[in-house]
């Protein structure tokens, strides 16, 4: 009989398991819900940002970054000879995303699934503007993103954004500018930064906004949900804004790793 | 472009050097081990440095990131409530995958586990079965109705050979971490019900201890092989040992040593690793 997820490449486990229920009459009351004021943070601050870059020595560039829960390691492989056959006078830019299978409450079973690809795409469109890809035609960038712990898909595209880009730059392949990337949630009538991901789930609506702060231009704008235009714009304002923090520190990071 | 006229001399030198282990991989590794020492500067029995760092995963049940060197290699163990099987109505599953991504070297590439993840995992499953590092009767929630499956998966995000020792250290200290919640089976509802505050730790029995070495031309014994050194091997050896540093297994895979004391050469000297590092792992 075949099975769901039997996979014999892989040491397998029951046909059938499922995730933890809780006994759900004892909830904690201190704990967070809908309407309430935003605890531990400002309704404008970002979770703490750890940057790594260089860390996989075998790759061409890296970068290690975490944020609040969210740990992300980024890999760049490249630029290397395309595969396949059909000759580009651009380069193309690949990007694969990979969740470890404990990074979120509810294992991931290691199958790729549309989250994966709906994050490499948002990650993809937000780099794809900086990289100067005409430089290197025939070839191919391969970018892996392994996402090992999840606190919020926004914040997940948004650090994942950062992460490839300064990996990017570790690798020595030209860029127009640094890409840094933000998100924010619309929680009651407040714009909330870097949402976790019980306060994006609980928000009307979310917003993923990546730059390039050296060039101050947009790469992408990422929104879902209900939000009013004034929210949208107020988001894009507020999200610009702190981009341009997000890029001293990663250009700070970087400067510093590569001068040693 | 630059020319060459405008490196320095010690540069020139540097890239011969590079080039040459590019072009004549196995002719660099032979020059260094005449010399009796290795690319990376170790000698041949010497290790390179282990750290670990437990529970810094908070998805997960229990999680250790182990560094080897320069390979690293993250494991989380996230638990399941399952059936179990007819057969065998009080054991619970302990299933360790290790995933070699594309991330972790050139070597590998994107999609389904490659031969060398797929050998890995089997040989990491065996070691920890076989073992007995977790009596599975202990992951019992209810005979018949309801058993604890642990899912263990490692993650290699750095690889520089070596990936089985720092895999099957990786998944132990995973495991010794886990902690899960009290778990009751409602016979009335037939759902497993799960405490949110209390939680216990797992019964480990053994901790195996992996320490695993490359024969090289045949006559020399590598300790701890570099990505580097992997690939010219003959053969790999690797003895697993217990806590009280006895034997649990010795496996070989490839061409073993001309010379016939290898195995004991190699025992002894995971004994002598084994006292060096065990318990400022495990403290």
């Amino acid at each position: 009989m075949a099975q769901i997820g039997f996979d014999r490449r892989r040491i397998n486990g029951p046909e059938e398991s499922f995730a933890v229920i809780f006994e759900d009459n004892e909830e904690d009351p201190s704990k967070w819900k809908a309407g309430m004021a935003r605890v531990g943070r400002l309704p404008l601050a970002i979770r703490p940002i750890f940057l790594q870059p260089g860390l996989i020595e075998q790759a061409n560039g890296s970068a290690f970054i975490e944020t609040g829960k969210t740990k992300i390691a980024v890999a760049i492989y490249g630029p290397r000879q395309s595969k396949n056959i059909a000759f580009h006078d651009k380069g193309r830019l690949n990007v694969e995303v990979k969740f470890a299978p404990f990074s979120c409450q509810k294992r991931r079973a290691p199958i790729r699934d549309a989250e994966d690809r709906s994050i490499a795409m948002a990650i993809h469109q937000a780099i794809l503007p900086s990289v100067r890809l005409e430089t290197m035609p025939k070839s191919v960038v391969d970018i892996f993103v392994t996402i090992l712990e999840a606190d919020g898909i926004e914040g997940c595209v948004a650090v994942g954004s950062v992460a490839a880009s300064a990996a990017l730059v570790d690798a020595g392949i030209e860029v127009y500018g640094l890409v840094a990337s933000t998100s924010a949630a619309v929680n009651g009538d407040e714009l909330w930064l870097d949402p976790s991901n019980e306060e994006a789930a609980q928000s009307k609506g979310t917003l993923v906004l990546s730059s390039m702060p050296a060039l101050n231009k947009i790469t992408s704008v990422w929104q879902n949900g209900e939000m009013l235009p004034d929210q949208v714009l107020a988001a894009v304002d507020i999200c610009e804004k702190q981009c341009v923090e997000i890029h001293t520190v990663v250009a700070e990071k970087l400067r510093e790793t590569h001068s040693l | 472009m630059t020319s060459p006229q405008t490196l320095s001399q010690e540069d020139q030198e540097g890239l011969k050097a590079s080039v040459f282990q590019r072009l004549h991989p196995r002719a660099y590794l032979e020059r260094f081990v005449a010399e009796g020492y290795r690319p990376d500067g170790r000698s041949f029995s010497s290790w390179r440095d282990v750290s670990v760092n437990v529970g810094s995963i908070s998805t997960a049940n229990g999680s250790a990131l182990v560094r080897i060197g320069n390979t690293t290699v993250v494991c989380g163990v996230k638990a399941e409530v399952a059936e179990p099987e007819l057969d065998c109505d009080t054991k619970g599953f302990l299933v360790p995958n290790l995933d070699l991504p594309a991330l972790c070297s050139p070597r590998f590439k994107p999609g389904p586990p490659s031969d060398e993840a797929q050998v890995l995992s089997a040989r990491l499953n065996e070691a920890i079965v076989a073992s007995g590092v977790l009596p599975l009767e202990s992951l019992c929630i209810h005979p018949r109705k309801s058993v604890w499956t642990l899912y263990v998966d490692a993650i290699c995000i750095n690889y520089d050979g070596n990936a089985f020792d720092a895999a099957l250290l990786a998944m132990i200290l995973a495991l010794k971490n886990t902690r899960l919640p009290k778990a009751q089976y409602d016979e009335q509802t037939g759902r497993t019900l799960c405490s949110r505050t209390e939680t216990d730790g797992l019964s480990i029995q053994r901790i195996p201890f992996a320490v695993s070495f490359g024969i090289f031309d045949s006559s020399h014994i590598l300790a701890d092989p570099s990505s580097f050194e992997e690939p010219l091997l003959d053969g790999t050896l690797t003895v697993i040992l217990d806590e009280h540093a006895d034997i649990l297994s010795a496996s070989q895979i490839g061409v073993g040593s001309s010379t016939q004391d290898a195995l004991s050469t190699c025992i002894s000297q995971a004994k002598q690793h084994h006292a060096a590092v065990f318990k400022s792992i495990y403290t």
